[in-house]
């Protein structure tokens, strides 16, 4: 049997046969962003800005922990939380921050977003909602150095440049008042994709990720039934090491049979185009499942509405190590991505070339008005 | 000695170019009373934005931003307070790199009606000369502007960690003094 993980790294299939996003799901968007521009997105909104939006080609994601100085937390997390609302809105108005030495590098902010969450324990500081931590999964090879950190700020751009630049100005003003746990880079699609992009393995990732109103509601849920709280969200981290050198090996029909999508194109082994069905009932000449009940999408397949996520990844090289930064949005982890992660991490085929070294689970905050600070609507 | 605190803020704002233009509109520390013809006091014509004040335990450190008048005269910065009795100089910085020399303004910062005084690292600060407590990152500090008509403003300061810019409000250990030039500093507050 398999041991190790899942990676709803490479999916195609996460919604494939479901309900009515299955009908647009895979065309391809009128127009591709350009890759650069001085492309302005609001910081400001109903939701914070970096989770809905079409992936910027480049990310950067930070993790954080707080050193508490005397005196009352939530006090410091205020202050803490102010300066970098006025840190995200000047960045993503193309200005530098204040005391910034490098504000030049700023401008032109092509499509910067500052996206922030906490962890459970910035939770407990902020009056005690819950979004619980990931539990551990088969096959966790966990570094402590990519794991849970009290802060979490995803940091996406059309422009690595600016993005450095954003990072860096941050990461300036946070000096003394937290530690940096870990910085994750990330880049995705070629020059003229959108939602989809080729991950490392040379999979078409994003093929069947909800699109429009059911985004929305994968991620913030309904007035009726939100996240943790209203407008925000939460963000499942997960780092998925590729075995490049072992996938090497595997010859085109191993490699389909393990996705059940082929990676010439994405469709699935049903189908002849990417937004065609994944039939799990359908079998060969022999009578065998064309595509197995252990493939990718076979187990990554929503069991339920409430299983949708939206998956926002992205490929890494670090060095010689290569894999994905398994970054998704969903309303309710314990209802949506943990069932599916632990489906993925018990059988998955493809579990054979991803190590899982880094894991953890945010409250992304609800966004704010113009005059307001990211966490407001809880520390008041 | 006026003219010359004049000449010199102009001359920072043409430096800087248009950079910063607009800040005073949309800065989020605008203060002050909005433009009007003629201002009853010199502290009501003050917009101050893009303020802030360098990070420290103790000793020496700068606070930072631009002052608008909005007003139609002239008005002259003769003083600056805060609630927790700090010194506050007004500084000029003449010279540049290691001859770079500061001392306190002879006299008051004058900024002309309709133009700025650019406060920045290198230039024209407002120095605390020996902090009373820390000034913690990420915190908002205020200030007591004082005018020569008397009248004043408070004006938030927003506490950032920064470490270039090495004059003499650095307060660094080893920090090599030789250079600055300190002699109307009283330390002791």
């Amino acid at each position: 049997m398999l041991l190790g993980t899942s990676a709803a790294a490479a999916l195609g299939g996460v919604l494939a046969g479901f309900g009515t996003s299955q009908a647009v799901a895979g065309q391809a968007p009128a127009a591709a962003p350009a890759p650069q521009g001085p492309q302005y997105l609001p910081f400001h909104g109903k939701y914070q800005s970096g989770i809905l939006d079409a992936p910027q080609a480049h990310a950067v994601f930070v993790g954080w922990n707080l050193n508490w100085r005397e005196g009352g937390k939530k006090d410091q997390l205020r202050s803490l939380l102010k300066m970098i609302t006025d840190d995200a809105q000047r960045l993503t108005a193309g200005r530098g921050v204040l005391a910034d030495t490098e504000a030049e590098m700023a401008a032109g902010p092509s499509d910067l977003t500052v996206t922030v969450g906490v962890g459970q324990n910035l939770l407990e500081v902020m009056g005690g909602a819950k979004v619980g931590t990931l539990p551990g999964f088969a096959g966790d090879k966990l570094q402590q150095r990519y794991g849970q950190s009290d802060l979490l700020i995803q940091f996406c751009g059309q422009d690595p440049t600016v993005l450095a630049h954003a990072v860096r100005a941050v990461s300036k003003n946070l000096r003394g008042l937290a530690q940096k746990l870990f910085t994750q880079r990330g880049f995705m699609h070629q020059r003229g994709s959108s939602d989809t992009f080729r991950n490392l393995f040379g999979q078409l990732d994003g093929v069947n990720n909800p699109k429009a109103e059911a985004r929305e509601l994968a991620v913030f849920g309904t007035p009726d039934e939100p996240s943790w709280i209203a407008n925000g969200t939460t963000l499942a981290l997960r780092r998925f090491e590729m075995d490049l050198e072992g996938w090497d090996e595997v010859a085109t029909a191993g490699r389909d049979f393990s996705l059940g999508r082929r990676q010439s194109d994405g469709s699935p082994l049903t189908g002849s185009g990417p937004a065609d069905p994944v039939d799990l009932d359908a079998v060969n000449e022999v009578g065998l499942p064309v595509i197995g009940a252990n493939s990718h999408v076979a187990l990554a397949m929503p069991r339920s509405a409430q299983e949708v996520i939206h998956r926002r990844g992205y490929n890494f090289i670090d060095g010689e190590v290569s894999g994905l930064l398994f970054a998704s949005y969903q309303r309710d982890p314990a209802a949506s991505f943990i069932p599916l992660q632990q489906r993925l991490a018990e059988a998955d085929l493809l579990n054979t070339w991803l190590t899982p070294t880094g894991s953890a689970l945010y409250a992304i905050l609800p966004g704010i008005e113009p005059g307001m600070y990211l966490g407001q609507q809880l520390l008041g | 000695m006026n003219t010359k605190n004049t000449l010199k803020t102009t001359a920072a704002l043409l430096g800087l170019g248009l950079l910063l233009t607009g800040c005073a509109q949309d800065g989020a520390n605008a203060n002050g009373a909005a433009a009007s013809e003629s201002p009853a006091t010199q502290a009501s014509a003050l917009q101050a934005s893009e303020t802030w004040a360098k990070a420290a335990q103790d000793g020496m450190t700068a606070a930072f931003g631009v002052l608008h008048n909005s007003g139609t005269a002239d008005v002259e910065l003769t003083k600056v307070e805060d609630k927790a009795g700090n010194v506050i100089q007004i500084h000029e910085t003449t010279g540049n790199g290691a001859d770079a020399k500061m001392s306190q303004l002879d006299g008051g910062l004058k900024i002309e009606a309709g133009k700025d005084a650019i406060l920045e690292p290198g230039g024209t600060h407002l120095m605390y000369m020996d902090l009373k407590a820390p000034l913690v990152a990420s915190e908002t500090g205020q200030l007591t502007l004082v005018f020569s008509d008397g009248s004043s403003t408070e004006v938030p300061f927003e506490v950032r960690n920064f470490t270039g810019a090495k004059e003499s409000y650095e307060n660094h250990e080893g920090m090599d003094h030789k250079n600055m030039d300190h002699e109307s500093m009283n330390h002791d507050g």
